[in-house]
């Protein structure tokens, strides 16, 4: 233990994810891709309640829904990530079985996905920080934490809370907010 | 509802009690260690805002005790008595008398003080007598007051013949009665019946407003789970079956919604040195009168309005009221008048400032709404007065062009809006040139029940607050006309402008709304035979239609905030969940109307005016 704890400190500038503990991961599939966040980003994995359409939110923000009695923004990541086609609140309905509540002391929102999310340990030796990706200018990859690389698997190791206070967000509500 | 009177009584009690108990426990303290200066302090102190509270009270019997006991301890503290265990046993008994006397105001019982009182009057007369003449002998002063012959005291009490009446007994007394080594113990027993003493508890109960806001919401869950249980079931049950369950939990809603309602008069009893303050800056004359300070209202609400009201009567003292000089000129009396005043009416809480001042020159707010570009000249002219001096809430939008210490800092009446708004309140103004202006505030007297009308839009169900609300109409394609941009029609003789929600809802921003037919494509659509449901709502003196796909039913729903980051679409002011448990979006009237009138559109073709 105290070893690692040396080790920590002797790597400057590092964050914590460089050390050679093991990590728990999320792991699910946006996608054909596999995606991971941070065990402690994520509260919980609920049935997709019925989502509520939000008027004058952008495209992938589906709506809120109730989860155990808060309302709670839900978002597609799928679309955000140009992964797929733009779709609707309906289709969101019937078609995305399960909901990762990612929490934080910001905000609360959920995370559309299609299948149980599994949770995977991984060495820090596996994950590959500094990633260089050619991709438009429209998105911005700031989000991508770290590519973890197993024997055939790929994940893409994202912070959420990235994703989430990303401009866009913020601009796109703040349209309507402007004369309020 | 009680009285006023009766909450200060309350509230007298409670703290007394408290003090009474404080008073006990610190005696005992001091018994053990009899130099502790910090407990007589503590006493005196306690035993001087007692005092004063009774005095204010009008409890003069526990003042006058309490009195005793202040100087006693005041000897104490300056070292002038020492205390000795036949003290203190007169102490202790002196402090349950208190107590008595104390409960007494409650029950309106009658105790007999009168003799431990003389007592301590006579040990406080030689403690001083001796420390003026002779350099004083340090030795406990005890005195003999044996008198069995106490009479009961009388009540109502008057101040002149209780103050004057124990001296009297005191200075015969002291003649018949040696002033040393009379002993204590022994005429305990007969001046009075040995105090009673049960423990006494104080009725009332001090809860952080947390935890009553815990408590609403807990309730408020109840009630939507309730109402989902009714829905599920409601094939297949007989309807008397939640008959009970119904009442029970609407009996708890209204009871903890009742428990958070406080009298206004707390708030206002503090205005009178805001309207001071604000009048000596400005050098004039105001005097503030309340009515209605019994008028309850829910604790949050009064608190989200208390900044409002502040920036009201500032407004009223620095704008509306004239100079002194102004005043002479204009035949009215030196002093402006503010009344502050507040009503029930059903279950909604109306709040008047009104003044004696100026008024508000309707002709001015409407240049200079014109020069702010907030309207066109044309729809200035259109505009009553009344309707026109709303204009005062607009953002940005200030009348007095220099700025002052008290107003026009900007900040304007926007603020006050803002703060209504957010309640589900209303602010309508009543101004007459030269004789004075009204602002008329109306708010929900409770946060947790919104009434609303739910409609359907697309696939959703949405809720709009009864609060803005006027009326309900159903028209067909044919009553509807495209003027410019925009679509109108005629509701009871007045030409409204008529929106379909959809097409605002589909709108990516507010800028689109710039692009050509944006708001006729519904319309375009439409059916000439399809019957339109159209809500129509006024906010800030404007009316408009909103046409929804259905309208479904009235309910109270229990609102719930949306949670960030999507707290950020303002046409949205909260949710609620339904019996379904799918979550219902709680419109936002104010906000909305605020985009449509204020920014994006152009008013010549969405505003009209009644």
């Amino acid at each position: 233990m105290s070893d690692n704890t040396s080790l920590k400190m002797d790597e400057p500038n590092e964050t914590k994810e460089q050390s050679l503990e093991t990590q728990q991961l999320i792991v699910f599939r946006q996608g054909t891709e596999e995606y991971g966040l941070h065990i402690d980003q994520i509260k919980e994995v609920v049935l997709t309640p019925n989502i509520t359409k939000m008027p004058q939110t952008p495209n992938y923000v589906k709506g809120v829904a109730n989860i155990r009695g808060n309302i709670i923004g839900i978002i597609d990541l799928e679309e955000k990530f140009g992964i797929k086609e733009a779709t609707t609140t309906d289709r969101a309905n019937k078609e995305n079985n399960y909901t990762l509540v990612v929490e934080s002391d910001e905000f609360k929102v959920g995370i559309l996905v299609t299948e149980v999310p599994n949770t995977l340990s991984v060495s820090s030796a596996d994950m590959e920080h500094s990633i260089n990706i050619v991709h438009d200018h429209n998105v911005n990859s700031e989000y991508i934490q770290a590519i973890v690389k197993l024997k055939d698997r790929l994940i893409i190791l994202i912070d959420i809370f990235k994703v989430l206070n990303e401009q866009e967000l913020e601009t796109v509500t703040s349209n309507t907010v402007g004369a309020g | 509802m009680k009285s006023k009177d009766q909450e200060y009584k309350e509230i007298f009690l409670a703290e007394a009690l408290e003090n009474h108990e404080e008073l006990n426990r610190l005696l005992t303290l001091l018994e053990k260690k009899s130099d502790d200066t910090k407990s007589v302090n503590a006493i005196f102190r306690i035993t001087h805002t007692l005092k004063g509270n009774a005095a204010g009270m009008g409890f003069q019997n526990v003042a006058d005790f309490a009195h005793v006991l202040e100087d006693f301890f005041g000897e104490v503290r300056d070292g002038n008595l020492a205390l000795d265990d036949a003290i203190f046993t007169n102490l202790f008994k002196a402090v349950d008398v208190l107590g008595a006397l104390i409960n007494a105001i409650k029950d309106d019982g009658k105790v007999q003080f009168r003799g431990i009182k003389t007592k301590l009057e006579v040990l406080l007369k030689s403690v001083r007598q001796e420390t003026a003449s002779t350099k004083k002998e340090d030795k406990p002063i005890e005195n003999k007051t044996a008198r069995s012959a106490t009479k009961p005291k009388q009540k109502p009490a008057k101040k002149v013949s209780k103050a004057r009446r124990p001296a009297a007994d005191l200075k015969s007394e002291k003649k018949s009665v040696p002033d040393h080594h009379a002993k204590m113990v022994e005429e305990g027993e007969n001046t009075q019946e040995a105090p009673d003493t049960k423990m006494t508890f104080s009725d009332l109960v001090q809860v952080p407003v947390r935890k009553l806001d815990n408590l609403l919401n807990l309730v408020g869950e109840l009630v939507i789970e309730r109402d989902r249980i009714i829905a599920v079931n409601a094939g297949n049950m007989d309807s008397n079956e939640y008959a009970r369950l119904n009442r029970v939990s609407s009996d708890l809603q209204y009871s903890v919604m009742d428990v958070r309602l406080v009298q206004v008069g707390f708030l206002f009893n503090k205005f009178h040195r805001v309207a001071r303050d604000a009048a000596s800056l400005e050098g004039k004359k105001v005097s503030l009168n309340l009515k209605g300070t019994d008028t309850e209202i829910d604790r949050n609400i009064l608190q989200i309005i208390s900044d409002s009201l502040i920036h009201l009567i500032r407004n009223a003292v620095g704008h509306g009221i004239e100079t002194p000089d102004e005043r002479k000129k204009a035949g009215k009396p030196e002093e402006g008048r503010i009344v502050l005043s507040a009503f029930s009416e059903s279950d909604a809480v109306i709040i008047e400032i009104k003044d004696d001042g100026t008024g508000i020159d309707a002709a001015a707010v409407r240049d200079k709404a014109i020069k702010k570009g907030l309207i066109s000249a044309e729809d200035a002219r259109q505009m009553s007065d009344n309707d026109a001096i709303l204009m005062i809430f607009e953002p940005g939008f200030s009348t007095m062009d220099q700025v002052t210490s008290i107003s026009g800092r900007g900040v304007g009446m926007d603020v006050v809006k803002k703060a209504l708004d957010s309640i589900g309140g209303n602010v309508s103004v009543h101004a007459e040139l030269g004789k004075g202006t009204t602002f008329s505030l109306r708010l929900p007297s409770s946060m947790a029940v919104k009434g609303t009308l739910l409609f359907e839009l697309g696939a959703e169900t949405y809720a709009i607050p009864l609060a803005y609300t006027e009326a309900v109409v159903s028209l067909y394609k044919p009553d509807l006309h495209k003027v410019s941009n925009g679509l109108v029609a005629t509701y009871l003789d007045k030409t409204i402008s008529v929106v379909f929600l959809q097409d605002l809802f589909a709108l990516k921003n507010w800028e689109s709304v710039y692009q050509d037919k944006v708001l006729h494509r519904s319309f375009d659509d439409l059916d000439p035979q399809k019957k339109l449901d159209i809500i129509i709502v006024s906010y800030n003196g404007r009316t408009i239609g909103f046409v929804v796909d259905k309208l479904l039913q009235q309910k109270e729903i229990v609102e719930k905030p949306l949670m960030k980051p999507m707290d950020r679409v303002k046409i949205i002011s909260g949710v609620t969940i339904m019996g379904n448990g799918h979550v219902c979006l709680v419109f936002n009237v104010a906000a909305i109307c605020n985009m449509i009138f204020t920014k994006n559109f152009s008013s010549k073709n969405m505003m009209s005016y009644q």
